[in-house]
């Protein structure tokens, strides 16, 4: 069974772009270890002779790759929190 | 009159033959919506509903047929709709405003349905209680101590507290099913690929299903099929015919054979569930259908199985919530890094955010094979045994859940929430269609269901069973 530590947690919250804080954490690590207790059952099946088949049915049919009208760039921006000259507004990023 | 004691085919009935306005229906339930606000389920009622009905009442004085014309209807709030906010119950899309139609509200409105409102869900679908939306818990239509379910509760208490005759939820692991079956009604997940999932916002792709939640399964049935089809939009949806799921409705199922599972007639023992399923295969025996036991030895691994595909699914598609394009932007938030970090953590709730990073750890270098991998093959072998049993029988029974409505705040540990889906899991890890319908109540008087499981693109039969049982119930 995988054993989860807080640097591990912290890893795994970098790389979803995610912040806890301390007293959090330790939530988080006793919950996660839970879950992965969880699923950890599946090791537990034999796979060895399955043969992993296409997940779709009858979904061979790919439309015409067409340039077609879709919603307007300003219809895209109106959700924006920021938005400029009809881009998405960010902080400056390069120095000058 | 009380409009909400009818079923969804009688209130098409009474419009068709002009013994009530689409104005007058939509203004009844708005009014039902505003007096069972204490509940919790119903987010926004839309403003131009009203006008939207007159509207639709000058179509019908001019010769508009649709097959929901002038219908109230509500959706669950991941479903866009144009021009209305849509916010998966989250902070994270609190001002979230649709800028085009889901193909399933293009199917509504196309039929004449005037969609009222957007219902309260767990954030962006990850629960099943409806504990986790950022606007508050709903509360169960029988018992307002106790959860509605999820993560679709708010749709299921929509129909079941009489706010509306027809709702619409999402099914990933039994997000529609489980809020019908504890609040007593009928819904059902089709088969992957049976609708469009064309704007709805996306949790895990290769599971859900939009879903119709109504009072009786002839009302599903009729609901489902304006629903279901191609879109152009989607390509996972079928262009297989759809079937006229309520012409063979009435055809008797003596002959029809039935798997039970011997893994489930052990696991229901004990449970609040077992005499309702008990029951309810003594109603299929007495009309002549063949109870066939056999057996799906992996059964209780598409639990553990879905809690790797689906939060692997879900952190991809949450990865698009980044504080720039949508919503959401931290105020705390000094450079593009921080937008991305304070955005997420301010705007996410904690079970999507251990969504996310369980998605991201089966995901990872190191445990992917282990994990996710492993995941697959299980979920193959799932399909394979499947196989075998549909080969041999039309429908596998199963209950819909372990008891009835738990009381809000009294699951806290995110394991024993997850084991709310364990019997509805397996259809979305199978990708067949699986109906709820009441089979009875708790000790404590609190609805419970069972569901019929179909062959891919068969919800015609699983419709004609559990329209069968609910017959035989009725006479009881």
């Amino acid at each position: 069974m995988e054993k989860i530590d807080i640097a591990e947690v912290k890893r795994l919250a970098s790389l979803s772009a995610l912040e806890f804080d301390e007293k959090s954490l330790e939530k988080f690590v006793g919950d996660f270890e839970n879950i992965l207790n969880m699923v950890g059952e599946i090791q537990k099946c034999d796979t060895s002779k399955v043969e992993i088949k296409r997940a779709c049915h009858d979904f061979d049919e790919l439309r015409d790759d067409e340039a077609k009208e879709g919603i307007s760039q300003e219809e895209v921006l109106l959700n924006s929190p920021k938005s400029r000259k009809g881009c998405f507004a960010v902080p400056q990023m390069l120095e000058e | 009159m009380e409009y909400n004691t009818l079923s969804l085919l009688e209130h098409v009935d009474l419009v068709k033959t002009g013994k009530v306005t689409s104005e007058e229906l939509t203004k009844y339930y708005i009014s039902k919506c505003k007096e069972m606000e204490k509940y919790n389920a119903v987010l926004e009622i839309f403003d131009d509903a009203t006008s939207n009905a007159k509207a639709m009442d000058e179509k019908i004085k001019n010769g508009f047929k649709g097959a929901l014309a002038g219908i109230p209807v509500i959706i669950k709030d991941n479903i866009l709709y144009k021009g209305k906010k849509c916010t998966c119950s989250s902070k994270f899309l609190e001002n979230y405003v649709a800028q085009y139609n889901a193909t399933v509200v293009e199917k509504l409105l196309d039929a004449g349905a005037i969609i009222i409102g957007r219902a309260n869900m767990d954030e962006f679908a990850m629960g099943s209680s409806t504990e986790n939306s950022a606007f508050g818990v709903t509360h169960n239509a029988v018992n307002f101590d106790c959860v509605a379910g999820g993560s679709s509760g708010g749709s299921a208490v929509a129909v079941a507290g009489g706010m509306c005759p027809l709702s619409l939820g999402t099914d990933t692991g039994g997000s529609v099913r489980q809020p019908c079956a504890i609040n007593g009604i009928v819904g059902i997940k089709p088969t992957y690929g049976r609708v469009s999932r064309y704007g709805v916002i996306a949790f895990a792709s290769s599971l859900e299903q939009v879903g119709p939640m109504t009072k009786t399964v002839k009302d599903n049935a009729y609901a489902l099929q304006v629903l279901a089809g191609h879109s152009k939009f989607d390509e996972t949806s079928s262009n297989r015919e759809v079937p006229s799921y309520i012409e063979e409705i009435e055809k008797p199922i003596a002959g029809l054979k039935i798997c039970v599972l011997k893994e489930v007639e052990e696991a229901v023992k004990g449970l609040d569930t077992e005499k309702s399923y008990r029951n309810t295969k003594q109603i299929l025996s007495s009309l002549g259908a063949e109870i066939v036991e056999m057996s799906m030895p992996d059964f209780s691994l598409s639990l553990p199985c879905y809690y790797v595909i689906a939060p692997a699914e879900a952190t991809s598609n949450l990865g698009r919530f980044d504080g720039i394009k949508y919503s959401r932007r931290s105020e705390n938030a000094k450079n593009v890094d921080e937008i991305y970090t304070k955005s997420r953590t301010e705007g996410f709730g904690d079970e999507v955010k251990r969504r996310i990073m369980l998605g991201n750890f089966v995901l990872s270098s190191g445990f992917f094979d282990a994990y996710y991998n492993k995941a697959k093959a299980v979920q193959q072998k799932l399909k394979d045994s499947a196989k075998e049993i549909f080969e041999k029988c039309d429908a596998i029974l199963l209950p819909t859940t372990a008891g009835g409505a738990f009381k809000i705040g009294a699951k806290t540990d995110p394991v024993s929430m997850y084991k709310e889906d364990l019997f509805t899991i397996i259809a979305n890890i199978l990708g067949v269609p699986a109906i709820t319908l009441p089979a009875g109540k708790t000790e404590d008087n609190m609805p419970l269901g069972v569901q019929i499981l179909g062959r891919e693109f068969d919800e015609a039969t699983v419709y004609r069973i559990a329209n069968a049982i609910e017959g035989e119930r009725r006479k009881a």
